[in-house]
């Protein structure tokens, strides 16, 4: 009787194909050698896989030119397109904003009186005139 | 279409780990393993730039193991010191209770070991299936044999562990 130990393992790993499959499965039934060893192959292969997942530890990757020399590349580079942009927006502020109108002392006091009436530090400076009594 | 990774950078962030736990279950060393990584790193990013569109992953695995054969041949001319009896008692993910890190690592020693006795070939098939969880097809393009081989290489190195560990 031949034995088809190779497949046991493709089997447990789901790479037979549907014949492959067949035939073993045929062959399991009738055989418990071959039944013995799928059960030791399943465990191992479970032994295996229950390995723990181990971390890389901090630090492995290399510090290489091609990680330090774009990244302060590009830091010059933003840095230029930011202050680009920054001209840009005060550029266009300018322009749109409409230029202030003349104001009169009528519209400064209309505005600021209300606050002095509400607000003493908005009152006139009180002038502390020294007077001199008796000579 | 295929998506690869951009930059080394990136190829270390995704598949970094997977490379470490492949050198360091081949090594059984923390240094070697760190070196490794670091060698394949360093050839990834030699190689991005002339790397033609197809499979990725076979082409990286490729890397890496002829990176672990330079090194194992260099090792031959120049022996180093031998593996440490204690493995896997650092660095494992901090989420677990230390009793259940305990009986891991334990259950791992004697793994550990067993897969350094195989013969070379065995163990890089079943560590690449077992540990990185490659399939037989990407096995064969890593390796560069036909996947009976493969097929052939995985359960042999099954039942060699199997005879090791009982």
């Amino acid at each position: 009787m031949t034995h088809p130990s190779e497949l046991i393992s493709a089997y447990l790993d789901g790479e037979l194909t549907d014949r492959e499959l067949s035939s073993l499965m045929d062959h399991l039934a009738s055989c418990g050698r071959c039944s013995a060893e799928l059960e030791q192959m399943q465990r191992v292969r479970t032994a295996i896989r229950s390995l723990p997942v181990l971390d890389m530890p901090r630090g492995i990757v290399p510090e290489a030119d091609s990680v330090v020399v774009p990244l302060r590349r590009n830091k010059g580079l933003w840095a230029g397109v930011a202050a680009a942009v920054v001209i840009a927006v005060i550029a266009v502020a300018a322009l749109v904003t409409p230029p202030p109108g003349s104001v009169s002392i009528d519209d400064l006091n209309s505005r600021f009186g209300a606050r002095a009436s509400l607000d003493p530090a908005f009152g006139p400076a009180k002038v502390v005139v020294p007077v001199q009594v008796g000579e | 279409m295929e998506s690869i990774p951009l930059t080394w950078e990136e190829v270390a962030r995704v598949y970094g780990r997977k490379i470490y736990n492949f050198a360091y279950r081949l090594t059984g060393n923390p240094d070697d393993a760190h070196d490794l990584v670091q060698e394949v790193l360093l050839r990834v990013r030699r190689g991005l730039a002339s790397y033609q569109p197809g499979s990725f992953e076979g082409w990286l695995w490729r890397i890496t193991r002829n990176a672990f054969l330079d090194d194992v041949r260099r090792k031959k001319r120049r022996p180093t010191a031998p593996l440490p009896d204690e493995v896997d008692r650092w660095d494992i993910a901090s989420s677990e209770s230390a009793d259940v890190e305990y009986s891991r690592i334990s259950l791992g020693d004697d793994i550990q070991k067993a897969l350094l006795e195989l013969p070379l070939d065995f163990r890089e098939a079943v560590v690449l299936c077992d540990v990185v969880g490659l399939s037989y097809e990407e096995i064969a393009v890593a390796v560069a044999v036909p996947i009976g081989t493969v097929r052939s290489r995985i359960h042999r190195g099954r039942k060699m562990l199997k005879e090791l560990l009982t």
